[in-house]
């Protein structure tokens, strides 16, 4: 045995499934009166516990001049509420041996911490006294925005591809805040006051916009008496929802193009597609992320054709992310092979993208994709934190906590002509947006340096 | 408050318990002399395997790429099969592969589910990939282009060009000095036949070892072990590594290199030239660091240049032990107008802990780290590193449980007597890529 101190209840779960026991899905549901949206998954390998709360706000929550603030508040979130000091949650956490942090995306933010299993109800109780109790200071605010000003210098000033993704964005969505970069324009992070920040906490930051995911070594109705005396005791609130802000209908390619110190040009082609929240029918999702997965990848035909046999593309990938609250892109992105042009490389792209739609998809292609979905399902539960990801994702999105249970059955229903259908709908040039970052020509290198790592002593 | 929480864990029976997690690893050798080293872990339907030759690019041997660029070419194409081939292979049988090249090893990986129409055929493809290699001139003339593309975007990337001169000017002469992938320079000079010379040489049985995690018995890991290695030519070791001069006997300052890039953040290390794996001090220096720059808003570092002055997003310290002594990094990135002033508090935060801290620091952090062992193994993929780790540097198969009985056992005088040993803050080597004011 891998961990020694395996407990009863695998052993009896193994023994009348035999290996099935993997693939049988083990969630557990539940709802406070407040609100709160529990989420349960037994994983008994091991005596850990990740324990996450999902707050429904992110970037895409944001009115124009206020981007990123709900990144921020995730950064103040660890300054200390009405009880505990700043950072006592964090060394608290430490000493337990566990850890903590989280993430802020376009849909969402989230707080975790892993934890061995005899830690829970303390995370439990400190995770939602800050949901209710947090002490924003501007001595704990203004050095904390120097934090989130390196973090963008580190994350996207010095990083060309990055600065094209976030421009790409914002072209490829003008009306809609789907636009919004995750951690705020730079003018906008130096700009937070922070009233700014304690009216985004107060106004999201509520059991009932909230849900708790919950996986490991634990007995979900344990975990549903602990989450009732800790987040229990705080009231639901009424969350008013951003206005609508929908996307106006693209009539036609849009075009951005970044100059910068890069000797290798990229470019990003995006359609606008559906997601699984947008969808009128949710088949064409899953006909979208069989068609990215059947292009994407070492076996995918963009690999095969651009980059083996016709030697344009250097590297060439497709992305499709299922899950977006306003929608989703379908992405291309690739780098052209020394010598070859960025025109030719989006050209030969293009080709191929208008293939799809006339040469259909051979039923082995797609056998490969549901026969990598399905082992990826099993390996996703190699990890409890990946597990618990899965879930929040999708739940704090409003789609059911079982999505990815269900998923591969979803994906085997798909046929080569939906692939062909849906990408004569979306990927059509008038639905899309290209991205290309091209050299200027200049070096970062100063003319000082020397190529062999130089520089000058002192 | 508190009291609170202690009376819900007690009425749910949560009380704590000793978490004493144990891996129990098997190892033995194949008849070609391979070893290998073995965890069951019947609960998930899966297995990882992962096949490692002291292959790294310290045997690039003035070569800078060669052994990196080798390692790329296993699973491009074999007697049989086209790359297309391979990759529609594994990728039919939901199977992942995959190879990692640092500076002591290349790996080769293997992850699949257990079912035997899946594994049998997966594990066939595995061994066929690396055993029956074919390297072809079309396919290395691409990929060479491909990867001198990549290179020189490296040298426009400020966190790249930092990277790999730290360790150039942390090494000099040493094989660990030159970047794992190479330079331009060296990887056009690079041909197909050294590359095929290298693995001859190098991924041979003998050079070889063997780590497997996953749902098989011991009976079907010993039969898998054997067909991984059957056709492997038996080959030898190669010789020991040199052991790298540290710095501080070539001279007896601090030196600091700036590296002028036009760049909105300076990219900044500082460090020395440390210990091998299995060193009897690497417990202290290890715990050390944790408080000094290991465990993220727990640590000193975090602590004096993040939390208090807001001079990062990110800064943190290292040991990286490896075949021969490794390096202890310390590193962040800052706005080219604070880099100084980063730079001196790092310095000043390194003396300070050199020099005495907290009992009540060590104790919360020695906590974290005994607390937290089992999290460091709570997935066969991180069972697997460990265990590959434990093989490749001949650590004591008990490692991993000896490791936080160690931990316990030190004193703040053990851990700074550890520290005086190896570090010197009067001989730091320090690298600023950015225009640091």
């Amino acid at each position: 045995m891998r961990l020694r101190l395996i407990v009863v209840g695998l052993v009896t779960l193994l023994a009348t499934s035999g290996l099935k026991a993997a693939d049988q899905p083990r969630l557990f549901e539940a709802q406070l009166d407040n609100g709160l949206q529990i989420v349960v998954k037994q994983d008994q390998r091991a005596p850990v516990v990740v324990h996450q709360m999902w707050y429904r706000v992110g970037a895409n929550y944001e009115p124009q001049g206020l981007t990123g603030v709900s990144h921020m508040l995730e950064h103040m979130m660890f300054k200390g509420t009405e009880t505990m000091e700043p950072g006592a949650f964090s060394r608290r956490v430490s000493q337990m041996g566990g850890r903590e942090n989280a993430f802020t995306s376009s849909n969402f933010t989230a707080y975790f911490q892993i934890v061995g299993k005899q830690h829970l109800a303390e995370v439990m109780q400190m995770e939602s006294d800050r949901m209710a109790n947090l002490k924003l200071t501007e001595a704990q605010f203004q050095p904390e925005r120097d934090v989130v000003i390196q973090e963008r210098l580190w994350a996207v000033e010095d990083r060309p591809s990055s600065k094209l993704f976030e421009q790409f964005k914002a072209t490829a969505y003008l009306s809609s805040p789907e636009r919004n970069p995750v951690i705020g324009w730079m003018a906008d992070i130096k700009n937070y006051q922070l009233a700014d920040l304690q009216d985004w906490y107060d106004r999201w930051y509520a059991p009932n916009n909230a849900t708790l995911v919950v996986v490991g070594d634990v007995d979900p109705h344990e975990v549903v008496e602990l989450a009732k005396q800790t987040y229990g005791q705080y009231p639901a609130r009424d969350i008013i929802q951003p206005r609508l802000q929908p996307e106006i209908k693209q009539q036609g390619m849009r075009r951005i193009e970044l100059k910068d110190a890069t000797p290798v040009p990229s470019i990003i082609l995006g359609f606008h597609v559906p997601s699984l929240v947008s969808a009128d029918s949710a088949d064409e999702v899953y006909a979208l992320s069989v068609l990215a997965s059947v292009l994407d990848g070492d076996s995918g035909r963009l690999t095969q054709e651009m980059v083996r046999e016709q030697q344009i593309a250097s590297s060439i990938g497709t992305f499709y992310r299922a899950n977006g609250r306003l929608g989703s892109q379908f992405f291309f992105s690739a780098q052209p092979q020394a010598g070859v042009d960025i025109e030719q490389l989006e050209a030969e792209l293009i080709k191929q993208i208008e293939r799809i739609k006339t040469e259909p998809m051979s039923q082995q292609a797609l056998n490969r994709v549901l026969a990598q979905a399905e082992a990826q399902y099993v390996y996703n539960q190699d990890s409890v934190q990946a597990q618990a990801m899965s879930i929040g994702m999708m739940v704090s999105v409003g789609l059911p906590a079982d999505t990815m249970e269900t998923w591969v059955d979803n994906l085997r229903q798909v046929t080569p002509a939906q692939l062909q259908a849906v990408a004569k709908k979306y990927l059509h040039t008038d639905n899309m947006t290209v991205g290309i970052l091209r050299p200027s020509g200049e070096t970062n290198r100063r003319p000082t340096a020397k190529p062999d790592f130089g520089g000058r002593s002192h | 408050m508190k009291k609170s929480i202690y009376a819900i864990a007690f009425v749910l029976g949560l009380t704590s318990w000793n978490l004493q997690a144990s891996v129990d690893i098997q190892t033995w050798t194949t008849s070609k002399g391979t070893k290998v080293l073995f965890v069951e872990a019947p609960e998930l339907p899966m297995i990882d395997i992962e096949l490692k030759f002291d292959a790294g690019s310290a045997r690039d041997n003035r070569q800078p790429g060669l052994a990196s660029f080798s390692a790329n070419m296993i699973g491009t194409q074999t007697a049989q099969l086209t790359e297309q081939a391979i990759a529609d292979g594994f990728n039919d049988l939901g199977a992942q592969f995959g190879g990692d090249v640092n500076r002591d090893a290349a790996s080769f990986s293997l992850r699949s589910l257990t079912r035997a129409d899946l594994l049998n055929p997966a594990l066939d493809l595995f061994e066929q990939v690396i055993n029956q290699a074919a390297f072809s001139e079309t396919i290395f003339q691409r990929d060479r282009q491909r990867l001198i593309q990549r290179l020189q975007q490296a040298e426009e990337q400020p966190a790249r060009v930092a990277q790999r001169a730290f360790w150039q000017g942390l090494y000099g002469d040493h094989p660990y000095a030159h970047p794992v992938s190479g330079t331009v320079e060296s990887v056009e000079s690079l041909n197909i036949k050294d590359l095929e010379a290298f693995k001859q040489r190098y991924y041979v049985a003998q050079n070889a070892q063997i780590a497997m995690v996953g749902a098989i018995s011991r009976q079907q890991a010993e039969k898998l072990a054997e067909q991984l290695t059957a056709a492997m030519p038996k080959g030898e070791k190669p010789a020991a590594l040199a052991q790298p001069k540290p710095l501080t006997q070539a001279q007896n300052e601090p030196k600091t290199e700036v590296i002028d890039f036009q760049s909105a953040q300076t990219q900044y290390f500082t460090g020395q030239i440390a210990v091998e794996r299995g060193h009897p001090d690497y417990y202290a220096l290890f715990l050390g660091n944790h408080l000094l720059g290991g465990s993220g808003f727990a640590s000193l570092l975090v602590e004096e240049v993040r939390e208090k002055r807001g001079l990062v997003y990110s800064v943190y310290s290292y040991f990286a032990p490896m075949r021969v002594a490794g390096p202890w990094i310390a590193g962040l990135s800052t706005a080219n107008n604070q880099a100084m002033q980063a730079d001196e508090v790092v310095k000043q935060t390194l003396q300070g802990f050199m020099k005495d801290f907290d009992e009540q620091k060590l104790a919360d952090i020695k906590s974290n780290l005994i607390g937290g062992w089992p999290l460091r193994m709570d997935s066969n993929r991180k069972i697997l590193g460990y265990i590959s780790m434990i093989g490749f540097y001949d650590l004591p198969l008990d490692y991993l449980d000896a490791f936080p009985r160690h931990i316990e056992q030190l004193s703040k005088a053990e851990v700074l007597a550890a520290w005086q040993r190896h570090i010197n803050p009067d001989q730091l080597f320090t690298l600023m890529v950015g225009l640091p004011e």
